[in-house]
């Protein structure tokens, strides 16, 4: 946006009575969501070689538990020190980025060797650990990192005591609440988007993730069966269905939307529709809400994401062993069939006011 | 729209736009959709799903090979698909978005109906000779639509025919198609299918002009010519053309994508890029020394540096985009 833009937008929200004053001007250059990316890699790529110049060099770190966490604790603190006191160095954060993601290393592997006796104890602390460093390191790639990773654990833990049924739809409802509560909390948009990024791209792991590959996974790491059985199976898919439905409903009372207004009956009914598909493919409703969401908050990469995440989970469903690929055949027939003739119903009854006006 | 949006986030953190006004000031802005985006959306994504999942639902049919459905009904049903695909495109016509989707489904359902031939007849064919045949059969489709996700889905298959055409013949060939040759291969082909895409996206062809799929084409073709660089570097031989190809690429990257068209998305590529390299050249030149840890240091700390004074460049020239 150059500074006319800037200048007119300023001038028509003033005009609407917003805000007050003259226009702000650029505090600083911003860097696009592939630079921070960019610089995650790169962070990890430093990070590995400061742990192997550790492991090579100090090779008493990695000989005891204790001390790899007391180091680790002491470099990730280092790095927070660093990010606070010069928050707007570039060597400095791309520094403390690295120097922190080699900490973070370097904690897990004392983590886990402490409790190697149960993956679930490991991976909350993992995930408490994560949560500790996204409150205390102010950076936003740091936080997006931490946010995933943190959460990330957590779904792992849940998996390992037999709820990984209940997996997509708990960290999807943790991803929806940072976007909903985006534009209610201004002053602290920074922190809740940085958690929401990370919450999704955890979302999106665990939804495309989610049934036989990730059983296969787990059990590879010594995890537990599925608690219940099938019942439970059918219930954490339900949640999954359950999760968008709720979010559409949110998304309809923040539009100011009633249930009995039309519009509104359309959106929840297109919502049911693919909760019934989450049923049987538990990936899809986690998928679309983090497309929805990306699309009501104006924010593309986060629905691009959510568009990612639809076609990851349809190849991985391939794979799933959960019913044949005759079965999955018809359930994926029957399904866009009927999302077909959804279209077809919503062209009717919301018609495009564009092509009434060429009618 | 998403620079309206970082702006009125970045004023309302700010304190310049009351929390209760954030709302109201994205709405001004155009950054919140209005109920006419909410409509096409949703017109999209039922669009979109349905289709994708009609694509998916044959694929994993015939893959099932259903015996009890005798060879003709299968041949009918393929068929058949692809024939509704193209009624509907003759309905909608091509410009349309259900007629864009209605192209991509026939050309998905051409290839069940080619594996389906491979699958029944046993005809002896390889792979990589089905995605070649699928190929061939929806590129006048390709050409004449104008349609950037068909292209890409084109260029997909050649990618996976060319793949799989060096592990059929690895066994036999093994020396003469070595990984290697294979990634020469793939490298030429993306960038002059990359060349090719931008060249005509400047000579005029809006259509062409969709930042995604270059995109797609640019990672395609860095990321080939990073690997050909680290491997020549790891290679016993003393001198090889990665690495000078590499550094072509590199500089005609930050020709056309610094000066002509202007894409931090490429440049961006381009630094992680150059990290991995000289990371890599780094670690074969002091590869002898003792002092490992001290190289491991070392490495980590130009590792970071170069990304760091990248990222302070890529902030800078995206800014300067904004501008322009």
């Amino acid at each position: 946006m150059t500074a006319t833009d800037r200048q007119t937008l300023w001038a028509r929200l003033r005009d609407a009575g917003l805000v007050e004053g003259e226009a702000p001007g650029v505090a600083e250059s911003r860097s696009p969501w592939f630079v921070r990316v960019m610089l995650g890699i790169a962070g990890w790529i430093g990070a590995l070689f400061l742990l192997a110049f550790v492991g090579v060099g100090f090779t008493f770190v990695v000989k005891s538990a204790s001390v790899a966490f007391v180091v680790g604790a002491g470099i990730c603190a280092g790095a927070a020190l660093m990010f606070r006191a010069i928050p707007r160095s570039d060597f400095m954060g791309q520094f403390g980025l690295a120097l922190s993601l080699a900490g973070q290393a370097l904690m897990i592997f004392a983590l886990m060797q402490w409790f190697g006796h149960s993956f679930t104890a490991a991976a909350l602390a993992i995930a408490l650990q994560q949560a500790l460093l996204f409150v205390l390191v102010p950076n936003f790639i740091h936080r997006v990192w931490t946010s995933w990773t943190g959460a990330y654990a957590a779904v792992y833990a849940l998996g390992n005591a037999g709820l990984h049924a209940f997996a997509p739809a708990a960290v999807t409802f943790g991803f929806l609440w940072p976007w909903f509560a985006e534009f209610d909390h201004p002053r602290r948009g920074e922190l809740l988007r940085a958690a929401g990024y990370g919450l999704a791209l955890a979302a999106v792991q665990t939804a495309v993730m989610h049934g036989t590959l990730w059983t296969v996974w787990l059990a590879g790491l010594g995890g537990s069966e599925a608690l219940g059985g099938e019942a439970l199976l059918r219930l954490g898919n339900l949640a999954s269905g359950l999760v968008l439905i709720w979010a559409v409903l949110r998304l309809l009372k923040r539009e100011g939307v009633g249930l009995g207004a039309g519009h509104g009956r359309i959106a929840l009914a297109g919502a049911g529709l693919l909760a019934l598909i989450s049923l049987e493919a538990p990936g899809v409703g986690p998928a679309v809400a983090i497309l929805v969401v990306g699309f009501a908050n104006g924010n593309r990469v986060l629905a691009g994401l959510g568009i990612l995440a639809l076609l990851g989970y349809l190849s991985h469903y391939y794979y799933a062993l959960h019913a044949t690929l005759l079965e999955k055949s018809a359930l994926l027939a029957g399904a866009g069939l009927v999302l077909l003739a959804a279209r077809f119903a919503l062209r009717r009854w919301w018609p495009n006011a564009k092509e009434l006006r060429h009618a | 729209m998403t620079h309206s949006r970082q702006d009125l986030l970045e004023w309302a953190e700010a304190g310049r736009i009351a929390p209760e006004n954030l709302r109201p000031a994205l709405e001004v802005g155009g950054v919140l959709p209005d109920r006419a985006e909410w409509r096409a959306f949703l017109d999209r994504l039922l669009l979109w799903l349905g289709v994708v999942m009609l694509c998916a639902s044959a694929v994993f049919f015939l893959a099932y090979n259903w015996q009890d459905l005798g060879r003709f009904a299968k041949f009918a049903m393929a068929e058949a698909l692809v024939l509704a695909a193209l009624a509907v495109i003759g309905w909608q016509g091509v410009e349309r978005i259900a007629g864009k989707a209605a192209l991509l489904a026939a050309a998905l359902f051409t290839g069940a109906l080619l594996a389906l031939i491979g699958q029944t007849y046993q005809t002896g064919a390889d792979t990589y000779e089905l995605f070649a045949a699928w190929a061939a059969a929806i590129l006048p489709w390709a050409l004449f639509a104008r349609f950037p996700a068909l292209w890409v889905l084109w260029l997909a298959l050649v990618n996976l025919a060319v793949v799989l055409y060096f592990q059929a013949f690895r066994g036999v060939l093994g020396i003469l198609f070595g990984p290697e040759r294979q990634l020469w291969l793939l490298f030429g082909m993306n960038t002059l299918a990359l060349a090719a895409w931008e060249g005509l996206a400047q000579a005029g062809l809006a259509w062409l002009r969709e930042r995604w799929a270059a995109r797609l084409l640019a990672t395609a073709s860095g990321a080939l010519a990073t690997a050909l660089a680290v491997i020549d570097i790891f290679s016993k031989d003393d001198i090889g053309v990665g690495g000078p190809v590499w550094l072509a690429w590199l500089a005609a990257a930050y020709a056309v994508y610094r000066h002509r068209i202007k894409d931090v998305y490429v440049l961006a590529g381009g630094v992680l890029s150059a990290v991995v390299v000289v990371a890599a050249l780094l670690g074969r030149l002091m590869s002898d020394t003792r002092a490992e840890a001290g190289v491991f240091l070392l490495i980590g700390l130009v590792v970071i540096g170069m990304s760091a004074a990248g990222g302070f460049w890529l902030k800078n020239v995206a800014s300067e985009e904004v501008e322009s």
